[in-house]
Order: C-alpha cells, then structure tokens, then sequence
C-alpha cells in the first residue's frame, strides 16, 4: 500500500545550527531503510520532518507525488513508534491500540476486529486490559508497533525503538519488526545508533554525519566498501594508517605497504583503513611464503580481549594502537600470551583508500 | 483477501475530521488570546485604574489632568505617613524573625536525626488553613486586655496590641511559607560537603558557618524576601491586633471605607505597592540562583546527630510548634466557652452569628470556594499546557501576565476591582462571581507554576503519539493530558480551595449588602465587639478547609491505588 516517498535538497537549521543539510533520497515503496549516525547527526531531526512534526527550512518532502512539507502530522496517516514507546499510561492495551481508528470515528465493530487482529499479530492476545505500567519493557514495544500499525499507515517510521530494551529482547523484536515489515509490504523508516541492528535489519542504510549523508547503500557495501573514512571507522572497527603514495606503495614512518588498486598520482597523501579481521597472524591463519614481505610488520600482543566468536588483540605500528582480530580456535591454537612477539600480514586488496580522514571525535 | 479488503476501509474511508483538523489550527490561538484578555481585563485594568486615580485628577487620563497632589498629601500628612514607617518597621522585624527561627527548624529537619519530623512538618503547614486572622485572634486572648495571660495570670496591664501584636501575629502566619523555601533549600543543598569538610578537620561550628549558611545563602534571602511581602501586605492581621497603630494595608481600608476617600487609597495602594513588588522581584531573581545552586547528585543521607544536638533541636521544634498549636487552640477554646477567659463552661452560642452575612456567609464561602477550586485548576491547567506543550506565539507575554498576580498585594488587587468594575455595565459586579475571578486571578501564579512543572513530567512523545494518530488539541488535551493531570489538578484545586477560603485582603473590599464572605465576616464581627463568634467563624473556616483536605486526601489515596483507571 506504501508509495514513493522521496526527500529532495532537504535542509533544516535551528538558528545557526545546520541539523540537516541539503540532502536527497528515494525510498522505494516497501523499503526498509535505517538512517544510522551518531547523536546529534541529523537523523531524529529526518524523521521528525517525514512525520511532520518539524517542517524543512528549504527543499521538499514529497510522498506519492505530493509535497508534504506542510501537511499537519494528523493527516498524514504515517505510524509512529517512539523511543519511549510513548504509550498513553492511562488507557488499557485494547483502547493504546484503539486510539488513532477512535481518532477517525471508526465504526466500533471495525475497531475491535482490527485490533483483535493487531492483538494477534503481535502476540499480545489476553493482555488487552492490561495497563502499559503492568508489561513489561519489550511488551510495551509491541504495543507500541500495534497502535501505529492500527490505522494501516502509509509509512512506519520507528525512532530508536529497541534502545531502551536489555539485550535479549532487542534481539527477539528485531525479528519481529522485520517480519512483520516483509508481510505487510510497507515502507519502514528506521533511525537508530546501533549499526549491529541496522546491518541486520536494513535492505539500505543511509549514514548520516553533521547533517550529511555519507553513503546510501546495502548493508554489505556499507561494510564491505565504505566510501569515506567516517562509515569505515563507524560501521564496524577500523584500524588508520596516514602516509604518502609512491609507486603502487604508501610509504609511513620507515615502512611501506603494497596496496592494491592505487591511483597514479605520486607522492600524494592518503589513508589506509583495514578492518581487524583483514589483517592475518603469520604462522596461524597464513603461511609466511605467502605474504608480500613489504607487507610484514613486527609487533607485541599488547592487550588481548576475549569478546566470543573472536579474540581482540592489541597492538602498536609505528606508535598507533592498532587491532587485529582472530577466530577463537585459531587463538586457542596459537596459545599467545601478553607480551609476547607477533608477525602480522596486511593483505594489499585489504585496504580502503581514502583521501582524507574525518576529524576524528573522540 | 480478507485483509485486503479491510486494508482499504481503513486506510481510505476513515480519515480524521477535516473540520476537526481546520477547527484544530484556531483553538490554541483562541485559548492563548483568551487567557491573555482574562489576565489582561482582570488584573491590567484594574492596575491602570489604580494608576489613573493616583496620578489624575478624578482619575480621568489625560495629560492635563495629571497630578501628584495624592502623593503630596500623603507625605505631607505624618498620619498617613506614619502608615509607611509602621508597615516598613513590622516587616523588617518580622522577617528578620521569621527568617532566623525557620531556618533553624528547616535545618532541624533536613540535618538532623530527631524523631518526629512528619509531626513538626505537619504543624509549622498549619497556619495556611486558616485566614491570616487566626493569630491576631488567639493573640488578643492570650496577651490582649483582658488576655488570660496578661490580665489573669500574670495579672499585669501591658497588653499586646499595637506593632507588637502585630509583628507577632504576622511572625505566626509567615512561617509556612519561609519553611517551604528553606526546606527545600536545604534538603537539596549536597550534605556531602558538610561532610567532607569535617573529614578536612573543620569543626561543626566552622561547617556551619563556612558551608552550610553560604550553600543555603539564597534561600534564605529568598524566604526573607517573601515573608517581608507577605506582612507588608498582609491586612487581616493588623486591622485586628493593630489597634491604632496604622500601616499601609489598613490604611488603605480605612481611607476608603471610612473616608470614601478611592484617590488616597489608591495613592497608598501605589505606596504600597513599590515595595512589594521590590520584595518579589527580589524574590524571582533569588530563586533562579537557587536552582543553580541545587546539584543533581544531591542525596539526602543524614549522619545520625549527637544527643545533644538532638535534644536541643527537639526542644526547639517543640516550641515553635506549641506556640502554633497554641493559636489555634485558643481560637477553637475560645469559640466554645461562654466568656472568655471568666466563663469557662461550654456553649455553642458564639455560633449563633449576629451578623448580617452570619451562616450564609459560610455557605456563600463555601461554594465559592469550590468554584474557585474548579475554575482554578481546570483554567491554570489548560494555561499551562497551551504554553508549555504547544508554544504558541506571545508566549513570554502570557507568562509574563501569568506570574505578575504574585506580585500584586490582595488588597491593591481588591481596590482596582472597585475603581474598574463599579460600572453599572459590569453586570457581575456585586456578585460573588467578581469574588470568584478575583481570587483566580490573584492566586494564578502559583497554580500556572504548578501546573507547568508537572507538565514537564509528561513524556513529549506521548503528545505526539497522539497527534500522530490523528488526535487533536482538544481530544488530545481531554483523553490524554487532563487524565494524567488529575493528582496535580486536585493539588490545585485544593490550593485554589483554600485560598479562596481563607483570603481576606483580596476579597475585602468586594462582599457586599448581599454577598457575605466568611472570612470577611471574622473582622466584621471581631469590630462589633463579638470576639467569641469571630473565633467562631475562624473555627467554621478551619474545620471545612480541614474536612476538604481530608476528602482530597481519601481520594488522591484512591488514586494512588489506581493510577491508571480513570
């Protein structure tokens, strides 16, 4: 039922401050798209305008052909999940849900079948009578998705609707939403700082910084193929290496690494990222005939963290703290200790080159 | 197919009211004009009136009119003068009173570990049930003429009245209000540093001087500030116990009701009103200091006090609160025996009233009241939530208008009612409905304020779920809003109540040949000579303001139980 909702040139400044600057996209009906960043990037401040709430200082918000920049939030039919759940204390789940079909004066017997339906839809069936004080924190969520879902809206958009759940259940929701997304066909805007539930979550993900959009793409080429520095080091873990290009190598302190796919331009500075699972413990996942020896660095294991499926180790290139992760078994196997020697192998191809490096915000 | 079907019933067939929605875009607005014109009307107006007899010659505007004679007669005049120094000498004395024993007792409760604290609490509350009449009473029966301390047991001839009566009695009716300020000043202020510095070596003399008194510096100026506004306005008090020792609020009484003189009242209401409004002002800057001075990681954890410590502070908490159970004792005494303090049997006669106004009074009181209370909550609630959630335009203006009653004394507010709406065309003038805006309008500040801060409390999103479902301001102000309101509605309600049913300076110069008020009523039969009936009524208003605490307490209980249900 969903149709096309684009955002064309939208910008929108609070007096001096630029919350969202000029930016474009095309959702596709029956998308789901997950708006990632960091607080205060400019995604609240998206989502806000798609529902209305806050109107653009310039550029348009078209939906079905239509610019809805200025269409009161009431009348736009668009679902919305809040971060607080927001759900009203003082009625049941039945009347939560209720809410927006009573808002339309809804014929009753519409109303109790389709919340009937919603009640089953989303596992809630016997707590209708319930107060949103007596269920519990992932409960409330669902009824939360309910009331939105009640009116069959155009659009659902969800605010960071997992981060005030414990761990367990945010993973059991995510499988709910993305269910329930896929059976009903609609268009799903989702905005959220945690990559893990975007990269799962999403068929594209938009990565805003200061505003910007930084790249718009599937999970995989947002990992895989970061486009600038920024997505590199905030969708998943990168590790930085500044130098200058020469001749097929980029030159840093007394090393020079080999990288693959270099463009001509000489003695030009540039930044390597590689992600801690590229980077390869000689002797355990790669064999030293096979490693370019330019490509070779020694070092000590300074810090090793055990986080589950991988062992997280520390290390110092050339001053930097730099991480290189390895599979459990294959830590088991190489029996390393604090303190001890390690050769390390920086595979050319493993690289993402980028001609400069966001200013960093620690 | 089934769900397709419904899909499109749903989506397209029911959409939310256009006319809701167009109707929607007028009704902030309309409430926020309305306010305003209300703030405007009821409380501007009759400021402008006052402004105009002082200043104007027959208070008629005009540049050729314009006049200081008022002002050179008052000054000119040492009686009238006179008014001036006395209100200006109580009030300094009174809060220099007020100030040192609140802050002690404030400190008793929030830094020490003495047992009864809810009781203590409890009692220092009590003044504010009953009009500021009540101490003046138990005073003159106590320490008056024929006082049964003075005359009886001490058997001397000072008696009270006069500007010690009257600094006493106002010390009595000050101390909630200074309590209120310091004992949410001190629970907030980090008990930790008064720690760390022992932990540093200071002794306790040099954390109290050092760290406790600078950390609660503004609250105690501002509790000083509002004592000092409450007695130089305060007019129930004096006109009784003050005899002929005139200050400011009594003679702007005097002049008008026995003199007819509106333009020397007026003048003095302007004389009246400089310092007052210095006082708040004051206040409204000190406050804002306070809050800054509060720290978020404030935890009230006492260390157990040293035995003497404790015994000293008890004896000391146990005095000032006799001396106010004391006041109201003698007043309930008093209305019940036959000739105070000769004639100790037992009599309801004093309830038998000989005045005009008698039980209707009471009942006209009453139900006032509760249209006070309803009006009060409801109007301050929808205020508070059209500026507070919908910021609409002029906001900073409507706020302005709403805290400015505060700083207006009842009697000054009274005053301009009558130089405004003693118009024939003013249809509710001489009805008790002036008596019901009026005492909405002077008592507006602090419900708008409590109003807001619980506003506050309320989830942002929760008003945007709704308007995101296609609720309006109106279903959304009713079903949602108004609902999770209710506590902080009936706390305002009961508020409003209870001023309505105690204030007299206000509300004095608007009773009327018909309209009888019952607190009115206690100065009314206080000056025929009917002492014992005036404690009567006092007791009257005591024992309905206490059975409606007492209701509203039941019922916030059964809230508290279920919250959720309306």
């Amino acid at each position: 039922m969903s149709k096309k909702l684009v955002l064309e040139k939208v910008r929108k400044t609070f007096g001096h401050l630029v919350a969202v600057d000029d930016v474009s996209l095309e959702i596709i009906p029956g998308e789901f798209i997950c708006f990632l960043g960091p607080s205060g990037c400019g995604k609240t401040t998206i989502l806000r305008m798609i529902t209305g709430f806050e109107q653009p200082t310039s550029g348009n918000i078209i939906y079905d052909g239509t610019i809805i920049n200025n269409i009161i939030p009431q009348k736009r039919d668009f679902g919305i999940v809040f971060q607080s759940y927001a759900l009203f204390p003082n009625m049941t789940v039945e009347k939560n849900i209720a809410f927006g079909l009573n808002m339309r004066k809804a014929p009753q017997g519409i109303i109790k079948e389709r919340v009937a339906e919603i009640l089953q839809l989303l596992d809630l069936s016997g707590w209708e009578t319930h107060y949103p004080s007596q269920l519990s924190g992932g409960q409330q969520q669902r009824v939360a998705l309910g009331r939105a879902l009640a009116i069959k809206p155009k659009v659902l958009l969800l605010d960071e609707p997992l981060s005030a759940l414990d761990a367990k259940i945010r993973l059991r929701l995510r499988v709910v939403i993305k269910k329930l997304q896929q059976d009903l066909g609609i268009t799903l805007i989702y905005v959220t700082h945690d990559q893990e539930e975007a990269l799962s979550l999403a068929d594209r993900i938009v990565i805003m910084r200061n505003g910007k959009f930084q790249q718009i793409d599937s999970p995989l080429d947002i990992y895989k193929r970061p486009k600038t520095s920024f997505v590199a080091e905030f969708v998943g873990t990168s590790n930085f290496i500044a130098g200058t290009k020469n001749n097929g190598y980029v030159k840093f302190g007394n090393l020079q690494f080999m990288v693959s796919n270099l463009d001509e331009v000489e003695n030009e500075k540039v930044y390597l990222a590689i992600r801690p699972e590229n980077i390869e413990l000689i002797g355990i996942t790669i064999s030293n005939e096979n490693c370019i020896q330019s490509n070779v660095i020694e070092s000590v294991a300074e810090v090793i963290n055990f986080i589950g499926a991988v062992v997280r180790i520390t290390f110092i290139l050339q001053r930097e703290e730099m991480v290189f992760d390895l599979p459990e078994k294959e830590f088991e196997k190489s029996g390393l200790k604090r303190g001890e020697k390690i050769r390390l192998y920086f595979p050319p191809d493993a690289f993402h080159i980028y001609s400069e490096l966001f200013d960093k915000l620690i | 197919m089934n769900t397709k079907q419904k899909e499109i019933d749903i989506a397209n067939e029911y959409v939310v009211s256009p006319v809701r929605m167009k109707f929607d875009k007028f009704i902030i607005p309309t409430v926020t004009i309305f306010i305003g014109l209300l703030l405007a009307f009821f409380m501007l107006f009759p400021l402008w009136s006052i402004l105009t007899m002082s200043f104007f010659k027959g208070g008629e505007f005009s540049l050729i009119n314009f006049t200081l004679e008022n002002f050179q007669k008052y000054f000119t005049t040492s009686y009238t003068l006179n008014a001036l120094w006395h209100s200006l000498y109580v009030s300094s004395v009174t809060t220099f009173i007020v100030t040192v024993i609140i802050f002690f007792f404030a400190y008793a409760m929030t830094r020490t570990t003495i047992s009864g604290k809810a009781f203590f609490r409890n009692i220092i509350m009590m003044p504010l049930i009953a009009p500021s009449i009540v101490q003046a009473l138990a005073l003159i029966y106590l320490f008056g003429r024929n006082g049964l301390i003075t005359a009886h047991l001490l058997h001397t001839d000072w008696n009270i009245y006069g500007s010690t009566g009257i600094i006493v009695s106002e010390v009595l009716y000050c101390l909630p209000h200074a309590f209120v300020i310091l004992y949410t000043t001190l629970s907030a202020v980090d008990i930790r540093l008064d720690e760390a510095a022992e932990s540093l070596g200071a002794t306790p003399f040099k954390v109290f001087t050092r760290i406790t008194l600078p950390s609660a510096k503004y609250g105690i100026f501002s509790a000083a500030a509002l004592t000092f506004n409450l007695t130089i306005t305060d007019f129930g008090n004096p006109v009784v116990i003050g005899a002929d020792y005139n200050v400011l609020a009594t003679e702007i009484y005097s002049q008008v009701t026995n003199l007819y003189r509106f333009d020397l009242g007026a003048t003095i209401s302007i004389i009246l009103l400089v310092p007052s409004l210095m006082a708040f002002m004051f206040n409204y800057y000190i406050s804002r200091k306070t809050f800054s001075m509060i720290s978020g990681a404030a935890k009230p954890v006492i260390p157990p006090s040293r035995p003497l410590k404790k015994v000293l502070y008890k004896t000391y908490c146990s005095l000032v609160s006799l001396s106010i159970i004391l006041v109201f004792l003698t007043v309930v005494v008093g209305s019940f025996v036959k000739i105070w303090p000769y004639d100790w049997s037992l009599t309801f006669q004093h309830y038998h009233f000989p005045s005009i106004g008698g039980y209707s009074a009471i009942w006209t009181s009453l139900w006032i009241s509760l249209i006070v209370g309803i009006v009060g909550a409801f109007l301050t609630l929808i205020a508070g939530y059209v500026m507070e959630t919908r910021k609409p335009y002029f906001k900073q203006l409507i706020y302005l208008l709403s805290v400015m009653p505060a700083a207006i004394p009842g009697l000054v507010m009274g005053l301009g009612y009558i130089l405004a709406f003693n118009k024939p065309y003013y249809i509710f003038y001489g009805t008790p409905w002036i008596i019901v805006i009026n005492v909405v309008i002077c008592n507006f500040t602090l419900g708008i304020l409590s109003s807001i801060s619980n506003l506050r409390n309320i989830d942002p999103s929760i008003e945007e779920a709704s308007i995101s479902l296609g609720g309006d301001a109106i279903r959304t102000f009713f079903k949602i809003i108004l609902p999770l309101s209710k506590v902080a509605f009936f706390q305002n309600f009961t508020y409003f109540f209870m001023r309505s049913m105690t204030t007299i300076s206000a509300v004095v110069f608007l009773v009327s040949a018909t309209v009888h008020l019952a607190a009115i009523e206690i100065i009314m039969l206080d000056n025929d000579g009917w002492t014992a009936s005036a404690n009567a009524m006092c007791t009257s208003i005591i024992v309905i303001v206490m059975a409606m605490l007492g209701i509203l307490q039941l019922v916030q209980k059964k809230m508290a139980k279920r919250p959720l249900e309306l």
